[in-house]
Parts: structure tokens; sequence; C-alpha cells
């Protein structure tokens, strides 16, 4: 079975292992905890070593290859939860502004996702666009907008005080820490070429992984403290974690193909897709909905979908553009 | 030494509030305010501080009786239903009033 031979090889890499570990320590309820300033610093190196190589590798392969499917990333971005929302409202019958919420959760999404998914393809010498960071950073705020809008319009709080926090919630979107590094690194790195790489290549390539698989342990350390909370968000939405990014990576995947990316590319196209935010998302979602229950959108991105994504998701994703591919 | 009576209003609320409660703080006249990161355990469960999402703040802000009471009205109106929070006054005595 490929799939099965996917998947082992993704469980027992570094990363996805040091994220068990943490997990197990929360369970054991073990003291091992990371200061919050040590989390931060680790988003910050990565998401300016994913932005940066991403800018380099946009500036190699030029806008022209690049427009097309970052359209098409960021369409995705604002439909899912078009179509998440009315899923989560009649389907799993929550509130309408829990079921905003969920949703731009949904068609935002998880930069650690997408880095564990091209850290996955470099360990099995699969080849893919290095531009694709470009998706991720366009496709993390327009999905937040619709999630908002639909929000404001399902709770009827128009007037000038939605306007308010619609810009709060956009300002969020678009300046927060993340998608900011994101955007920043991406076009320092695009001006900088590939004479700028091989200046920061001994700090933001080489220790890379080293940094990644660190992060990772805190991650499994805070997703394990949330999963006593899945009891909480009862079957629906436990269901809804797993199967709906299995949907929405094969829409992905598809797309990517549609719009010329090789094989690799598709792949994290649809790891994209699948994914859900839990950094820009929730900051945003808490500023501008502060009536949608937080434990919802939270523990199915944090607890649910991120542990499926990074340990069965990605090669899952990938096995499906390997199908797609194969077939004429 | 002369010292007045104020009031400390000690507010103690989810990170996310965190720009929604100070503008409140401006807007009802406040001069200034404290703030600081905590962790805790309260009836919205644990607030472990590990990542900002699970982080609380305590801001502690010095004001004149009649802003405390308006600033607590407004908390109880406008944040107590959607924010994880407490809010809870005591007296104090400062010195140089116009400060506050």
């Amino acid at each position: 079975m490929e799939i099965l031979d996917a998947i082992r090889a993704n469980l027992l890499s570094p990363a996805v292992l040091f994220f068990a570990l943490g997990l197990i320590a929360a369970l054991v309820k073990s003291d091992l905890k990371f200061p919050e300033p040590l989390y931060v610093g680790l988003t910050i190196y990565l998401l300016i070593a994913i932005g940066f190589k991403g800018g380099v590798a946009v500036s190699q392969a030029g806008l022209a290859e690049v427009w097309l499917p970052a359209l098409a990333a960021m369409a995705l971005g604002a439909l899912i939860p078009l179509w998440t929302y009315p899923l989560l409202r009649y389907g799993g019958k929550l509130s309408a502004v829990d079921s905003a919420a969920i949703a731009a959760h949904y068609g935002s999404v998880s930069a650690v996702t997408f880095i564990a998914a091209t850290n996955y393809l470099k360990a099995i010498n699969q080849p893919f666009e290095s531009y694709s960071t470009a998706f991720l950073a366009v496709m993390e705020s327009p999905a937040i907008l619709i999630g908002v809008i639909l929000g404001k319009l399902a709770t009827k709080q128009a007037g000038e005080g939605s306007v308010a926090s619609l810009k709060q919630a956009m300002h969020e979107a678009i300046f927060g820490r993340s998608i900011f590094l994101l955007v920043g690194a991406l076009v320092v790195g695009a001006l900088c070429g590939d004479a700028g790489m091989k200046k920061v290549e001994p700090f933001f390539v080489t220790p890379f992984q080293g940094v990644l698989a660190l992060f990772l342990l805190e991650m499994g350390i805070v997703a394990g403290r949330r999963l006593g909370d899945l009891r909480k968000v009862g079957p629906f939405l436990l269901a809804f974690g797993i199967i709906v990014p299995l949907i929405n990576g094969a829409l992905g995947v598809y797309l990517g193909k549609l719009t010329g990316l090789e094989l690799g590319g598709a792949t994290l196209l649809g790891v994209l897709s699948a994914s859900a935010s839990y950094i820009a998302a929730p900051a945003a979602i808490r500023i501008s909905l502060p009536d949608a229950n937080p434990t919802l959108y939270l523990t199915s991105s944090l607890a649910i979908t991120f542990p499926f994504n990074i340990t069965l998701g990605i090669p899952i994703y990938l096995e499906l553009a390997r199908k797609l591919y194969s077939s004429p | 030494m002369t010292t007045h009576a104020m009031k400390l209003v000690t507010i103690v609320c989810e990170a996310y509030a965190k720009a929604a409660v100070t503008k409140l703080l401006r807007d009802v006249g406040a001069h200034g305010y404290t703030l600081f990161t905590v962790e805790g355990e309260g009836s919205r469960g644990r607030r472990d501080a590990d990542i900002p999402e699970f982080t609380n703040i305590q801001i502690e802000v010095i004001v004149p009786l009649e802003v405390a009471k308006v600033m607590l009205t407004r908390l109880e109106h406008e944040f107590f239903s959607c924010y994880g929070m407490v809010a809870f006054t005591a007296d104090v005595q400062v010195l140089r009033a116009n400060k506050f």
C-alpha cells in the first residue's frame, strides 16, 4: 500500500515525532512548558525563513508563472467559508456567529502545517515549487474577511459599530503578526534574490529543521492541553475537523493541477486548503465577533484539524495528487 | 504629605480584549493604566498563558470614584457577556491627585 508507506514516512520524521512527544508531555501532565516569548520567537523565525525562501523562489520563477495559481489559492480561501458556513449552521445546528467563526478558520490557513508539508516533500525527495509560500501569504486574509462579514450579516449587527469592528478585523487580518511577517519576508526575499539567500542561508536554512522540531514539540504540548475540550465540542465538530479538510484538500490539489502546478505544488495547495488557521484567524475573530465561542473554533482547528493534517493529512493529499497526476 | 482618596480598578481578562478594554479606559477618562500578562484559572477553564490565544492580562487603573462607576457599569454591560473577565475595585490613597 503506497498510502501506508507515505504515512509511515511522515510519522517517522523528527518534526512529527517531537509533536507526538509534546502531546504525551501534556497528557501525562509533565511540567514541561515553553515560555510564551520563546513560542513567539520560534514563530517569527519560521515565518521569516519560509517567507524569505518563498520570495527568492518568486524572483526566480517570475510573477508570470505565479499569479494564476496564486489567484486560485485566494479564490479557494474565499470560497471555503461560503460552503462550510451552511454546513455548520444547518448540518451542525451551530449558532450563526459560531458557524461564521469556524468557517473563517477553515478558509484561512496554518503556516506550520504548510511548513511541515514542505519538510515532508523534501524528506521524500518530491520536488515542489518553492514559490508556493506566496499561496500561503494570499490565502490567510480573504477567508477571515468573508467569515467576519458572514457573522455580521447573520447576527444583523448593522450600523457604525459593525463597520468599525470590520475595519479592526481587516487590520488584524492584514497587519497581524503572522501575515505581516510572512508577506514582508516574501518581499524582502524577492528583492534580494539568490545573492541575498547566500548571505542568510546558514541562519535561515541550515538550522530550520531543528527549529521546526522544537516548535512542533511546543505545538504538541499546546494541542495536548486542549484535548480535554474535545468533549465540549461534540461529535459533529470532531467529524467536521477531519472530513472537511479532506474535501478541501482534494479541491486544492485539483485546482492546483488546473492552474498548471506540478505535483508537489498541487499537494501544497491541497495542504493549504485543508489546513485551518490558529494564529491569524483567532486574533481577528475574537476582536470582530466576540460573541462566537472560542472553545469551538480553537479546539477544532488546534486540537483536531492541526494534528490530523500533520500526521495523516499531508501524506493523504500527496497520494491524492499522485493519483490525479498519474491519470491521463 | 497629602494623600487623596481614589479607586483602584483591577481588570483580569483574556489578552484579546486588550484593545477594546484600553479604548474603554480612555473613553471614560482614565489618564493611564498598568498592564501585565498573567495566568490562572476560572469559570471558563485554565488560562496557561503558553500562547497568546490562552493568555490573560491584568490591567490596573486608578481613577476618581465617578469614573470608576462609569467604567464598571460599561464593563458589565458591554464586556462580561462575551469576554472572559473579572473586575473589582479597592480604595487607595494617592499622592498628586491631578495625575489620575
